[in-house]
């Protein structure tokens, strides 16, 4: 069987990506928007691994995919937070419905 | 190398000239550490903790002026080798240019210009929450810890050397932000407002490491200041085109990236955050987040679009191209947020507006940059864009923190942000007399008229993209916009003027009355806003940014 090359690996990459960015457009509750950036952000990790293993980027690939997961977890907890905050406030967690601020 | 040869390396040559230029960023992380002990001993009932983090906050401003001196006079100023000493520069550490902590930062004047205007930003928000005590005695501890590691990322951005250090410096900005937007409690619009920050900012996050990871695989390297030369090297002779696999990639890596870094800088089309978040959050928070984190992301931008300069006619085009883009972004944004400035009601939201058509003018002078670095410019030309970008970002410092400040203190004695509430408002006392005069001159910088430090800032950037234009006549029609809507932009400050000078109070028996302090403030934070127009501090500040300016291009 043929090893899987890095174009495979990019277009898992390139799927992931695109599903995280429609989930993020179409969702209407705030912590299914979050999962979409999740997403977006492990099609950016795959990348990485992927092209650190087949190209001359080495090692800071691998690296570079640690501290995504890091900070995607970080920003994830601040998010949440900021969720719950607005459920507090509003009793929803719909985005659709944050509509007091406009103009 | 061996590995042991490398860590010696590290140990002995890389890290202490690391910490040595490194030293305030550290000062201000060992505040935070304090700021959490005072909560975790419980000290905040027996002194105020603001105290803490301004403290902490002017120790580390006199380390990066130790630092702005030393490498401005290379060590040789007599009345400061006592500072000198103190903070331990040596000729090897900061009066070195070059990078730092193993190539994934850079210590050059530029980043120590920026990082020094931060820091001076940071005290003197500090100072303006202090006055108004917009944090209160049990929350000022969560909210220095914010603003201070928000401001420790914006000076990483401005010397990041490394993609993998772009995307921390603007996630580290970012995630307090959010949180800050969200700090007034139990309201329903500040909660509402960082909602809407998180959501754009985690969403356009991941779509800027999306562009980093493809920008990096495909030019192998994560280095910034190499990607220019790694993408003459791939594309070899051939021509800048749709078809070729390595020119599409990166052209769809910068442009992930530069739509992250133009979030930050609320940019048409990715401004729609902007006003939401000033309005909801408090006005020193929306003062804070208008000037600090879009400076730090025009030092990001500056350094990575500086990566792709050379002499190849790919690169060249990609230059062209990446110029044109941000031109047109630049009219975008100078048109959509003077337009929309105009039919506010609210005091915080038109400065919003007026922030993202402010970002539009000063992106026309990286857009001027990347044309001129497309035609083989004279290097004089290109610092010269920079320069101008320089100058306009002090003097915007001074002036959108004035109009913030009056924000804040008039909404502390009338509990209002409208701008009906500030009808008859020089009716006032002497200090609130003082204050509307202030906003008059912010105002009159904002819109660029002549004897204020605005104007001149906005006459250098007309006058690089005039240059541009010469490369390619795009600019000359960015310039045009750009002159169309000094003059839109006069009519919606008019209007605020008109309330608070003309227009009588609704009850005229109420006036409101401004604290000694508070006009104080304000008339200390206007004074550089005139100095910077028409005193000799123009000429020194010209100076620096033009010398700073030329070590980018030496």
């Amino acid at each position: 069987m043929d090893p899987v090359g890095l174009s495979g690996y990019l277009t898992v990459g390139a799927v992931l990506f695109v599903c995280g960015v429609i989930c993020m457009a179409t969702k209407r509750n705030a912590v299914g928007v979050l999962m979409g950036v999740e997403l977006v952000l492990n099609g950016a990790n795959i990348n990485f691994v992927a092209f650190s293993r087949h190209t001359a980027l080495g090692l800071d690939g691998q690296i570079a995919s640690l501290f995504v997961i890091v900070l995607a977890a970080a920003e994830a907890a601040v998010a949440l937070a900021i969720v719950l905050n607005f459920y507090n406030n509003h009793l929803t967690i719909d985005v659709d419905r944050a509509v007091e601020l406009k103009g | 190398m061996s590995v042991p040869e490398l860590l010696n390396h590290v140990l002995h040559t890389d890290l202490p000239r690391s910490v040595q230029i490194f030293a305030p960023e550290l000062v201000l992380c060992v505040t935070i550490i304090a700021l959490l002990l005072v909560r975790m001993l419980k000290w905040h009932h027996k002194f105020p903790t603001s105290w803490v983090a301004l403290f902490g906050t002017l120790a580390a401003f006199v380390g990066v002026f130790a630092q702005f001196m030393y490498m401005k006079t290379g060590g040789e100023l007599p009345q400061m080798r006592e500072l000198f000493e103190f903070w331990g520069l040596t000729q090897a550490g900061v009066g070195t240019a070059g990078e730092y902590f193993t190539g994934l930062l850079v210590h050059d004047p530029f980043a120590v210009f920026f990082r020094l205007g931060l820091v001076l930003f940071l005290v003197l928000v500090q100072a303006l929450t202090i006055l108004t005590g917009i944090p209160d005695q049990e929350d000022g501890q969560d909210f220095y810890t914010l603003m201070i590691g928000a401001t420790i990322g914006m000076m990483l951005a401005c010397g990041a050397n490394n993609l993998l250090m772009l995307f921390m410096a603007v996630e580290m900005m970012s995630v307090p932000s959010y949180a800050m937007v969200g700090f007034l409690k139990g309201r329903r619009l500040s909660s509402e407002a960082a909602l809407k920050y998180v959501v754009y900012g985690a969403g356009i996050a991941g779509v800027m490491v999306y562009g980093v990871s493809l920008l990096a695989g495909v030019l192998g390297t994560l280095s910034i200041p190499e990607l220019g030369s790694r993408f003459e090297l791939l594309m070899g002779d051939q021509p800048f085109s749709l078809t070729n696999p390595t020119a599409v990639a990166t052209a769809l890596g910068i442009m992930l990236v530069v739509v992250g870094l133009a979030f930050k800088l609320s940019l048409v089309p990715f401004h729609f955050w902007c006003p939401d978040a000033f309005e909801g959050a408090s006005a020193e928070v929306g003062g804070f987040l208008s000037v600090a984190s879009k400076a730090a992301a025009f030092a990001l931008l500056v350094r990575f679009a500086l990566a792709f300069q050379g002499s190849g006619e790919a690169i060249q085009t990609l230059c062209l191209i990446f110029g044109i883009s941000l031109g047109v972004v630049s009219c975008l944004s100078m048109t959509l947020g003077n337009l929309a400035a105009y039919t506010q009601t609210n005091l915080k939201r038109l400065l919003a507006y007026s922030t993202i058509a402010h970002a539009g003018y000063m992106v026309m002078a990286i857009s001027a940059l990347m044309v001129l670095l497309s035609g083989s410019a004279d290097p004089v030309d290109s610092a010269a864009c920079v320069e101008g970008l320089m100058y306009y970002i002090a003097v915007y410092l001074f002036m959108n923190l004035t109009a913030f400040a009056v924000v804040a203190f008039v909404r502390n004695e009338t509990y209002r942000e409208d701008i009906e509430a500030y009808n008859g408002l020089s009716a006032g006392g002497p200090m609130t007399k003082l204050l509307c005069f202030c906003l008059l001159i912010a105002f009159v910088s904002l819109v660029g008229l002549p004897p204020m430090g605005g104007f001149f800032g906005k006459f250098a950037i007309f006058a690089s993209a005039l240059k541009a234009g010469s490369v390619h006549w795009f600019l000359w029609v960015v310039l045009a916009i750009g002159g169309l809507n000094t003059v839109f932009s006069l009519f919606y400050y008019l209007k605020v003027l008109r309330a608070v000078f003309i227009l009588p109070s609704a009850d005229e028996s109420r006036t409101v009355e401004i604290p000694g302090f508070n006009g104080a403030y304000v008339a200390l934070i206007t004074l550089p806003i005139l100095a910077l127009g028409m005193s000799w501090v123009m000429g020194d500040l010209t100076a620096t940014a033009h010398d700073v300016a030329a070590y980018l291009f030496h």
